[in-house]
């Protein structure tokens, strides 16, 4: 595929691959030919016509679509002729004949193809006197979603993305010819974790997304090119503001990483950054109340403490939303507290919020795997938590794998997601309610085709906080010893890579809370994080933090940690910091900032370096800059560092490959069973989400999954029942899921009115009949 | 409202005849046709459920053939050509007879669900223009006048079974070609009558 | 001129029950099949039809042999017969269904035989109901006999035939649209390349499809040869070919004859001419063929005679209009049909013909302009760059281009029957 062909275009030699599509080989030699319906992420199906060309045939010259059209040898190809232009113009009138030329009032005036290749190839006048067809104005197609049929040019980019790429196909064409129309199902709306995409990929303004509706024009947004941070994935993106709002954020098209797509929660939770409830000024708890104070009061307050206390055992908390570089300067401050005066040197003080992390696969004996590992291997293992709800675009990226025929092994019980596209489902004949391993694996037949000698790519990781290391163990030995192997942690938050870079040795709320047994319960920090809520711990670190002296928690919400907190200092957050990330490759990438610091906020490293200077600490860093070379600088590989000089070069746009050395240290839960297997689903109730208004209900549904024997074993009969446990009930709906074995019951962790359960407790479930059941709480 | 045992059965086994489930949509709308006079919002949700694709691709394909109605048809579907052998011979006068008779205008049905009345391109009977279709039993060389004598005799006998050879007999003129053999075989609805699909009936 | 009844032969001369097991065996019926079971080996076959000559009768005229030669090798191999005959004009392959279906069954045991297939398919128009059930009861009395199913007579071949009835879209006969529609997808062409039926047909896999008239002549071809069959007609056009004779013409119907005689001849003879009348205009092959005049009779039914007057003989579909008739209505029906019938993949297609039937409806009706005669060829040039026959095309398919066939037709030798339609030019003097 690979072979360089020579072939002419418009008189000019140019080369491409053997096999490339005409209009992609053009393209890469700044031959630019107009087209709709062809997008590079798509296969194509050169409805539109736009993209035209005349080659010679042996039977003369042809009108062909370049955008189905291989390059080969000696092909000559026109794309100015006088015949090429009329058909060019021909096709723009044709579409415009049906098309309500209302771009005043259209979101994609100003960035539209359609507007844009008319003024360049389209006719002067329409001769067009007939009516216009004729549709329903914007009809919502899902929550966030609206479709106007007459803007569309039915260029097939929305029901391809739908059916190839997400592989939802709920939005499709109804009727034929001159009647053919874009539409959903009747009561079926396009329910998708990506539906974002086709707003972004229409070439008109027929999909248009509820969050940018009417808000600006193309002309006046500012952009810089970012990094997400919704998943450990870096997916890379755009963002647009305007007067100092994120209006809207784009999916860019990295190679490497996410292609061009998004999941909607990358796309648009972005609505919190300008949020009311945002957290602007510091917040001191005095007596029962809290109260504003500035910045040297709140410095002079915490050095106070530190020194009242006289050699206080300091924690830190962190969450998976800093910056590399922020996790650098925690690391040092941290450090800086242990070795000087305060701690013993051996003892760790860093905490990640995150109980699916383990010490995972990082020593020398195993492979790191790269994203296009997945395309290049011959079989993808996974066992992790659900990647469809938590690494959204890893699910398209397993997709495209497993559609170009890489074969796919799924461990239950997590990612029934899978299933469908999966060659092996192991289920509940593999994998016990516990999530051990009931066979061994050398005794499947099925896996040892699909993996033995092969060039495997695995993902790992714990499906359920309380899934035992051991059982991972088992699988990544075995996989080791019989195929060739690369490996992805599977942690799925942010920049949990970055935390577990850049801190050197970092714990996890395990061992916070066993730890917390023998410390002088003096000073906790909680960065980012949010433990008591999201934690299976949650209600010992609840009990631990209101016992403790002082905490200090750095975040952009007030939420069920920072409650306890008895100083809260109001961060920066995504579009308003500028820093790098590092994705479960290990791929270093830039995120930028575009927003002014709001109110009275500080970047997380700013307030820990006042913190360290007023205690006398030699920590100085006058710039974000300055630890990014700091800590860029200790990467294994010398001639790649991701530095922000580096990361800013065009041939570095990417992201940069590179490694440290990680060092974990974190033991299993010590609890057996799970009754209820809580899982994170894409949405909930986290403080962004719920004060982004465009998708803040999402995550609202209550429901359970489990499987017909469990179900009837409960004996319920409808969709509808009351979950109890102990002294607390929830109204929940009922999914059915026929892979989750019996007596296994799934429940989404991150939702409201879910917090109160316990996973490792017993619970009951019964059918809800009458609307009296629903009032118990 | 899911389908009864019997049409599952049918489904289940018109299915069995392809090598892949999704072969089997065209057939399945079609026995949905049968017992609903139209596809249904219901018998997509049970299509799509038995050959494992979304609704709305059930609805897409669904929607692109003109033989799937939309929307509920009568019991005598009356499809009038108006392709250009028929076009030729004056079809648009037989045309305007069985609209004034049944007080129709196109793809429209009658408050009874008795009549639907559609103008058609080409069935094929080109050798015997102008032609009809009852529930796809083909009538040809009819005239105006024929075509009312028809419809009336529908209003009249309200047959269960629509015959080609028996409508031809009564009501038609000149053929495409020679019939020749005789045939009891028709439909029972407004979709072809065809035994696999159990759709036709021979008429004692 | 006589016919010469080769495929129709054994319809003429048993008209009672041509269609039964029992009469098609009594008259030699399944003996060429069987011949080709016990002896032949599938090269042989393949020559045979390659000898023969014939080419496609679905209206492309592809050489058979040529096409099968280009079969590429799989374990999975479909045959699908193309019987969604929907051309207006066209009724030929309805009397091979209705009247001789183990003539075409035993082509298709002949043609899977030579093509290693174990499953064919059927694809019949929804509109012919009663073709189908003919077809449909004599498999079922194959079936009975062992002529289909495992180890057919007696020997080591397997082979499946499924009857599956179209639903009302014309642009199923074109073969990969009809693939789609037998996968049950939207009747929609697909892209040529990559998915040439041979190569990538049916599930992807590599796919012969035929007309009903091709794999009917199989049987003749091989109880004869294949020398046997190029000896009739003319070169570039053997055999026979039945042809379907409609509109203004006193004795329509299905005629089969040899090629090479002229229009003329054929309405004169076996047409018994028109009623007292002069043709206008004829369409030699078909809705999608460009039309040629009433002093244009001479005209040779040739595939290749045909060609050169620019236009062609298609699916053999010939329609008398004489000078009665109002050739804007006339065009107008067929560009209605060809609207009506566009997938609506394609831009050109989907809006191009429409608006043509718009224009034209606007011009019948005494509402046209000056600029509708310049404005209908260009957007009829927008379709089909050049206006030339075999069209070029900024479509997909050919069905967007064949709509403006019609349109070209009048403008060119009929145009005054439009000017009059339009306002007159007003000279300010
Ligand atoms: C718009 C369109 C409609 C067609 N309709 C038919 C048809 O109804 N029947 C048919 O046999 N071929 C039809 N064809 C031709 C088929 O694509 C194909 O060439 C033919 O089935 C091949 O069989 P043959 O080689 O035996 O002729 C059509 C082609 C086009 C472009
Ligand atoms: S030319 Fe017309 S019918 Fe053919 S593929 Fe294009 S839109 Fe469909
Ligand atoms: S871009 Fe090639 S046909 Fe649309």
């Amino acid at each position: 595929m690979n072979e360089k062909v020579t072939f002419t275009v418009d008189g000019k030699q140019l080369e491409g691959k053997q096999g490339q599509l005409l209009i992609e080989a053009c393209e890469d030699s700044g031959i630019h030919i107009p087209r709709f319906c062809w997008h590079k992420r798509l296969d194509p199906v050169g409805m539109c016509r736009m993209c035209l060309v005349e080659i010679d045939t042996p039977r003369g010259k042809a009108l062909v679509p370049s955008c189905t059209t291989q390059v080969s040898e000696e092909l000559i190809v026109e794309t100015e002729s006088d015949t090429v232009k009329k058909a060019q113009e021909g096709v723009l009138e044709f579409l415009l004949i049906n098309h309500p030329l209302d771009c005043p009032i259209c979101d994609k005036a100003g960035e539209c193809p359609l507007q844009d290749q008319t003024m360049a190839y389209g006719p002067g006048e329409s001769r067009f006197i007939e009516e216009k067809r004729h549709f329903e104005k914007p009809i919502p197609v899902s929550d966030i979603v609206l479709l106007d049929r007459e803007r569309c040019i039915l260029c097939a980019r929305c029901t391809r993305f739908s059916d190839e790429i997400s592989g939802d196909p709920l939005i499709e064409f109804i009727q034929r010819g001159n009647k053919t129309q874009v539409n959903t199902f009747p009561d079926e709306p396009f329910k998708s974790y990506f539906s974002g995409n086709t707003v972004q990929i229409c070439p008109v303004g027929a999909l248009t997304a509820t969050s940018y509706r009417f808000k600006a024009r193309p002309w006046d947004l500012k952009k810089v090119s970012s990094t997400c941070n919704c998943c450990s994935l870096g997916c890379s993106v755009e963002l647009n503001v305007s007067q100092n709002k994120m209006l809207r954020i784009l999916g860019e098209d990295n190679e490497f990483t996410n292609q061009g797509w998004l999941s909607d929660k990358g796309r648009y939770n972005f609505e919190y950054l300008h949020s009311e409830n945002r957290l602007l000024n510091i917040h001191s708890r005095e007596n029962e109340d809290y109260q504003t104070i500035n910045i040297s009061d709140a410095i002079e307050k915490i050095k106070d403490k530190i020194k009242d206390l006289d050699n206080p055992e300091i924690k830190f908390i962190v969450g998976a939303n800093s910056t590399n570089e922020e996790y650098f300067a925690i690391n040092k401050f941290a450090n800086s507290l242990n070795r000087n005066e305060f701690l013993s040197k051996d003892k760790s003080n860093v905490y990640f919020a995150d109980d699916h992390i383990h010490n995972g696969y990082f020593s020398e004996e195993y492979t790191n795997a790269t994203f296009e590992d997945l395309d290049n291997s011959d079989a993808i293992v996974v066992w992790a938590e659900d990647i469809k709800d938590n690494l959204p675009v890893l699910f398209l990226r397993i997709k495209k794998a497993v559609k170009n025929g890489v074969k796919l092994v799924v461990f239950g019980h997590t990612n029934t997601a899978l299933e469908s596209l999966a060659d092996l489902y192991l289920g509940a004949e593999i994998v016990s309610n516990n999530f051990e391993l009931k066979t061994s694996l050398s005794n499947i037949q099925e896996l040892k085709n699909i993996i033995d000698s092969k060039k495997v790519t695995t993902i790992i990781g714990k499906s359920t906080p309380l899934q035992k290391k051991d059982s991972l163990d088992t699988l990544i030995n075995h996989l080791q010893k019989v195929s060739d192997l690369k490996i992805f942690n599977c942690f799925s938050k942010a920049n949990t890579f970055g935390a577990i870079q850049h801190i050197d040795q970092i714990k996890g709320l395990n061992e916070f809370c066993t730890e917390y047994e023998n410390s002088n319960k003096n000073i906790v920090f909680t960065i980012g994080a949010n433990p008591v809520n999201s934690s299976f711990f949650g209600s010992k670190i609840k009990d631990i933090l209101e016992d403790t002296d002082y905490v200090i928690s750095l975040d952009i919400f007030k939420n069920e940690t920072t409650e306890l907190a008895d100083l809260i200092l109001p961060t920066t957050a995504f579009g308003e910091k500028e820093g790098t990330i590092t994705n479960m490759e290990m791929r270093v990438m830039k995120q930028n900032k575009i927003l002014p610091d709001p109110g009275s906020t500080l970047s997380e490293w700013e307030y820990l370096i006042m913190i360290a200077q007023s205690l006398g600490k030699d920590i100085n860093y006058d710039s974000v800059n300055e630890l990014n070379s700091e800590l860029a600088s200790q990467f294994t590989k010398t001639e790649a560092l991701p530095t922000f000089d580096n990361l800013n070069k065009p041939s570095n746009l990417f992201g940069i490959l590179n490694q440290k050395e990680i060092n974990l240290n974190i033991k299993d839960i010590d609890q057996d069973s799970p009754s209820l297997l809580m899982v994170k689903r894409l949405y909930g109730d986290s403080s962004t989400q719920i004060n982004s208004p465009s998708i803040s209900m999402l995550g609202s549904e209550r429901f359970i999954e489990l499987s017909e024997f469990t179900l009837d074993k409960y004996g319920i009969e409808s969709n509808v029942a009351t979950l109890t446990q102990g002294s607390s009930s929830i109204f929940v709906n009922i999914k059915l899921n026929n892979l989750l074995p019996d007596n296994l019951v799934l429940a989404p962790i991150n939702r409201r009115g879910f917090e109160k359960l316990d996973s490792t407790k017993d619970f009951d479930l019964k059918e809800t009949k009458n609307m009296k059941d629903l009032s118990v709480n | 409202m899911s389908w009864e045992t019997e049409r599952l059965e049918k489904a289940k086994q018109i299915i069995e005849m392809y090598p892949q489930k999704r072969s089997a949509l065209g057939p399945l709308l079609y026995l949905a046709q049968d017992k609903d006079g139209y596809i249904s919002n219901e018998s997509i949700v049970e299509i799509s459920g038995l050959i494992g694709i979304t609704e709305v691709q059930v609805q897409s394909v669904a929607s692109f053939y003109s033989m799937y109605k939309q929307e509920p048809t009568g019991k005598f579907l009356l499809s009038v050509c108006k392709s250009i052998s028929c076009e030729i011979s004056n079809s648009s006068d037989v045309i305007n007879s069985v609209k004034n008779f049944t007080g129709l205008s196109n793809n429209e049905t009658d408050d009874e669900n008795f009549f639907t009345y559609e103008s058609v391109e080409c069935i094929g009977a080109c050798g015997g223009a102008p032609a009809i279709q009852v529930n796809y039993e083909t009538v040809e060389g009819l005239t105006p006048d024929k075509a009312v004598d028809l419809c009336k005799w529908l209003k009249e006998e309200e047959p269960e079974i629509v015959v080609a050879d028996e409508l031809q007999d009564k009501f038609g003129g000149v053929k495409s070609f020679d019939w020749a053999i005789a045939d009891n075989n028709g439909a029972t609805s407004p979709v072809p009558g065809f035994q696999t699909y159990d759709t036709s009936k021979e008429k004692k | 001129m006589k016919e010469t009844l080769l495929l129709t032969k054994h319809m003429r001369e048993n008209p009672e029950d041509s269609h039964s097991l029992k009469s098609y065996e009594k008259n030699g019926g399944y003996e060429s099949v069987k011949k080709v079971l016990k002896s032949g080996t599938p090269e042989e076959v393949l020559q045979e039809i390659k000898d023969s000559n014939i080419r496609g009768r679905g209206g492309a005229g592809f050489p058979t042999g040529v096409k099968w030669g280009f079969l590429a090798e799989d374990e999975e191999r479909y045959l699908v017969i193309n019987g969604d005959e929907s051309e207006p004009g066209t009724f030929k392959d309805r009397i091979l269904l209705e009247r001789d279906p183990h003539q075409l069954i035993e082509g298709m045991i002949i043609t899977c035989f030579a093509a290693n297939i174990s499953k064919a398919f059927i694809y019949i128009r929804g509109e012919y109901a009663k073709p189908a059930r003919r077809v449909q009861s004599a498999i079922e009395e194959a079936y009975e006999k062992g002529y289909l199913g495992k180890n057919i007579f007696g020997s080591s071949m397997n082979l499946d035939i499924v009857v599956h009835l179209g639903a009302g879209a014309y642009i199923c006969g074109e073969e990969t649209a009809l693939l789609n529609s037998l996968e049950g997808r939207r009747g929609e062409p697909r892209l040529k390349p990559p998915f040439f039926p041979a190569v990538k047909g049916l599930y992807n896999k590599p796919t012969l499809v035929n007309n009903v008239e091709t794999i009917s002549s199989v049987p003749w071809i091989m109880s004869n040869s294949g020398k046997d069959y190029s000896s009739l007609g003319v070169e570039g056009s053997t055999g026979t070919r039945i042809f379907s004779l409609s509109g203004h013409i006193n004795n329509p119907g299905n005629y089969e004859i040899e090629m090479g005689s002229s229009f003329g001849e054929f309405v004169d003879t076996l047409g018994k001419g028109v009623k007292n009348k002069a043709i206008k205009a004829y369409i030699p092959g078909g809705a999608s063929a460009p039309w040629l005049r009433g002093d244009q009779l001479d005209v040779k039914m040739t595939i290749d005679d045909v060609a050169n007057e620019g236009s062609m003989l298609g699916s053999g579909a010939v329609v008398m209009m004489d000078e009665d008739t109002n050739l804007v209505l006339a065009a107008k029906s067929l560009v209605s049909f060809f609207a009506h019938e566009s997938c609506g993949q394609c831009t050109p297609c989907r809006e191009g013909t429409t608006w043509l039937e718009n224009i034209l409806e606007r011009v019948a009706s005494g509402r046209g302009r000056l600029s509708d005669i310049d404005l209908l060829l260009d957007v009829c040039d927008n379709i089909s760059p050049g206006l030339t026959w075999p069209p070029k095309m900024t479509t997909i398919c050919p069905l967007g281009p064949s709509a403006t066939a019609s349109i070209v037709s009048l403008m060119k030798d009929f145009r005054s029957e439009v000017e009059v339609l339009l306002p007159k030019k007003v000279v300010i003097g």
